[in-house]
């Protein structure tokens, strides 16, 4: 067997991780990286494609193409209130209200994600005065869409390469960011009907328990996350373009001076010439870099803000600002819940009390308060 | 009629900064003090300062314009693609709730100043220091300013983050302004030029109501020096006494067409009508803590006595 074909059949093991989909990604143990990786690449992922522009093809038709529609504005207003008629509306659900018996949190559920914008990055500083970079998530306007129980989602396209060898969970379709329906065709818009929602610009799937299932238009709130937790928020990195092989390989180049003639920012040799006797795939070459699915584990929540659903996570996310991202509880296992969560979300308490707004974790220095002595 | 005036508002504005802040034009008038009013004396203005309403009729409360100069930490930075305004609003919240708790004066570069922060390391448990601000930056929570001073014939630089929890006290011992919007030159000038006393009093002014500018000119040491300062413009520096040569090449690598570049400075700066929603908006509540300031240290003293 060729090295190229053992390193296939070595590296063909699926990692992935419950609650998204990924692609296949190699297992790089470290025993295995010394005894074959020691002077080599790895080049077993050159070719599979790593970003596309176009959505998978299971999915529907999503934005309308904008005509340049001559409605005189009486029309126009006749169709906003069709519009507003149609989506009236719904009365907030509270927790009581939960058609599906809620069932008690154990430590292997696993509860929805949300979807939230990365708004930027502010500066907190700890009780001791040390200063940490926080990112500010806004949590937007989610709403649950539907449910896909466990053996449904089992014989689907996605659901059958993440449960292959596995118990099959569940999947909670979740919509953000409410939107005129006039933008979207009408096969998207129809993704909504049975729950009577407004259309929602963004859709993402979270893989649920059964015991954490929520019926379709219950809200997701900031609440759901409690301060101290620690998230793992999944995002598309900084599309940086077309780039050259010293910023996407942090290759060195050549020198500046000393005569280098046209070999300052270039990759040099690209093959030995005797082995093999081609460029092996996978070799490092410029190309398009950033615009990449990745997750950043075991996030800390320092503060949530009830008022403005916003939440601060200790250090950076991926993508730029502005950005929709994922946020989900952690999957690294010393950081998981030992306490029952809000389960299945939150709800705000039935007698109509206001929640506390801002809340803090207690390692952190809040504002209004006197300046730290050492 | 509305949009007209907030051009015109805008286009003030824009000349205003040139006048403050590009020194080149500084030279071209004479000198003399352009009053910036302080804080005192903006407060008593924007009591009365009201917009001629708007459409509906009702009466905007405007703060007074010499806010950007007193409080630049509030506008954000001006690059569109890291801008979301409710992310600048919360910051705004907890900008203000720490200027509840702690003073921060309004300064300006050249201002001699005392800042005392909490250390472990020092014998009292604080370290206070005094030196004139020579640069200030940053916007929101990360604004920060440097001081220089000169300690044992050791030049010494700080950089302090305004809205850190360690400072304990921030005191403007002396408040001016000078030619330049940045000092870095004192590094390469006589050490004379940065010393001052670390047991400096607070200075009383005598006009109140006018921040004065020092028109000082201030002597560098022969060269090498640490930046090109003859390249840069400054004014507040003598006569650098160089062969022609500096000047040529400084003149061949100036880009004189950048001060008429409207869109630039556009670039640079938060629009007018933007600036004076923030301000609006922070001015009511600066008012009341100074209110709250005022009556804290007037029972002070009636308590003393």
């Amino acid at each position: 067997m060729s090295t190229l074909g053992l390193l296939r059949t070595l590296f063909n093991s699926k990692i992935v991780t419950p609650n998204a989909i990924q692609l296949q990604s190699l297992n790089r143990s470290p025993f295995l990286v010394g005894l074959f990786f020691n002077h080599e690449q790895v080049r077993t992922m050159s070719r599979v494609k790593r970003r596309t522009t176009h959505p998978p093809y299971w999915h529907v038709l999503k934005n309308n193409q904008r005509q340049d529609e001559k409605i005189s504005s009486d029309n126009l207003r006749f169709v906003r209130e069709v519009i507003q008629d149609k989506y009236k509306n719904k009365s907030p659900i509270k927790g009581s209200d939960l058609d599906i018996e809620k069932k008690e949190w154990d430590p292997k559920t696993k509860r929805s994600g949300v979807i939230a914008r990365n708004i930027g990055v502010q500066h907190m500083w700890e009780k001791d005065g040390k200063k940490v970079v926080c990112t500010v998530l806004h949590v937007l306007d989610n709403h649950v869409i539907r449910y896909v129980p466990p053996e449904e989602y089992a014989k689907s396209i996605i659901g059958a390469k993440v449960f292959r060898n596995r118990k099959p969970l569940g999947c909670l379709v979740v919509g953000a960011e409410a939107a005129n329906p006039d933008r979207f065709t009408r096969q998207y818009c129809s993704l909504f009907n049975e729950v009577g929602l407004l259309p929602k610009k963004r859709l993402a799937r979270f893989i649920v328990t059964p015991n954490a299932v929520l019926p379709p238009c219950t809200p997701l709130t900031a609440g759901h996350f409690v301060v101290g937790q620690a998230v793992d928020v999944y995002g598309k990195t900084i599309d940086y373009g077309f780039q050259g092989v010293v910023k996407r390989w942090g290759f060195k180049g050549g020198p500046a001076s000393h005569g280098a003639t046209k070999f300052h920012r270039r990759g040099g040799t690209i093959g030995t010439g005797r082995d093999k006797a081609r460029v092996w795939p996978g070799q490092k070459m410029p190309g398009h870099m950033g615009s990449e699915r990745r997750f950043c584990r075991g996030l800390k929540i320092v503060r949530i803000n009830m008022k403005y659903n916003v939440i601060y996570v200790k250090g950076t996310v991926p993508g730029p600002t502005n950005s929709i991202v994922q946020i989900f509880d952690t999957l690294l296992p010393r950081r998981k819940f030992t306490e029952a969560p809000p389960h299945p979300t939150y709800f705000p308490p039935e007698d109509g009390t206001l929640p506390q707004e801002d809340i803090w974790d207690s390692n952190m220095h809040v504002f209004g308060s006197p300046s730290i002595s050492v | 009629m509305l949009r007209r005036a907030v051009l015109q508002t805008f286009r003030q504005g824009l000349a205003q900064s040139f006048f403050k802040r590009n020194a080149v034009s500084l030279s071209e008038t004479t000198v003399t003090h352009q009053p910036i009013e302080t804080s005192d004396e903006a407060d008593e203005k924007s009591v009365s300062k009201q917009k001629p309403g708007d459409e509906s009729g009702n009466t905007v409360v405007v703060a007074p314009p010499e806010f950007r100069f007193m409080y630049p930490e509030f506008l954000p930075d001006p690059a569109m693609e890291r801008r979301n305004r409710l992310k600048e609003k919360l910051e705004r919240i907890d900008m203000l709730q720490r200027r509840s708790v702690v003073e921060i004066p309004e300064f300006y570069t050249g201002s001699v100043m005392a800042v005392t922060v909490a250390d472990a390391n020092s014998p009292n448990k604080f370290a206070r220091f005094v030196g004139i601000c020579i640069q200030r930056g940053g916007s929101g929570l990360r604004a920060w300013f440097i001081l220089r001073n000169v300690v044992d014939k050791q030049g010494v630089e700080i950089l302090y983050e305004m809205y850190c929890p360690l400072i304990q006290k921030i005191e403007v011992l002396r408040l001016e302004r000078r030619l330049d919007e940045s000092l870095l030159y004192l590094r390469d000038a006589l050490p004379e030029y940065s010393t001052f006393p670390l047991d400096m009093e607070p200075e009383r002014r005598l006009n109140n109501s006018v921040v004065p500018i020092n028109p000082l000119k201030v002597k560098l040491r022969p060269r090498p020096w640490l930046e090109r300062w003859e390249r840069q413009n400054l004014q507040g520096v003598e006569d650098l006494n160089l062969p022609q040569r500096f000047y040529d090449k400084a003149e061949k690598v100036a880009k004189p067409w950048e001060k008429y570049d409207l869109m630039l400075q556009y670039r640079k700066t938060i629009p007018a009508e933007e600036q004076e929603k923030i301000f609006a908006d922070v001015h009511s509540q600066l008012q009341q803590q100074e209110f709250k300031r005022k009556i804290r240290r007037r029972r002070g003293i009636d308590n003393e006595q």
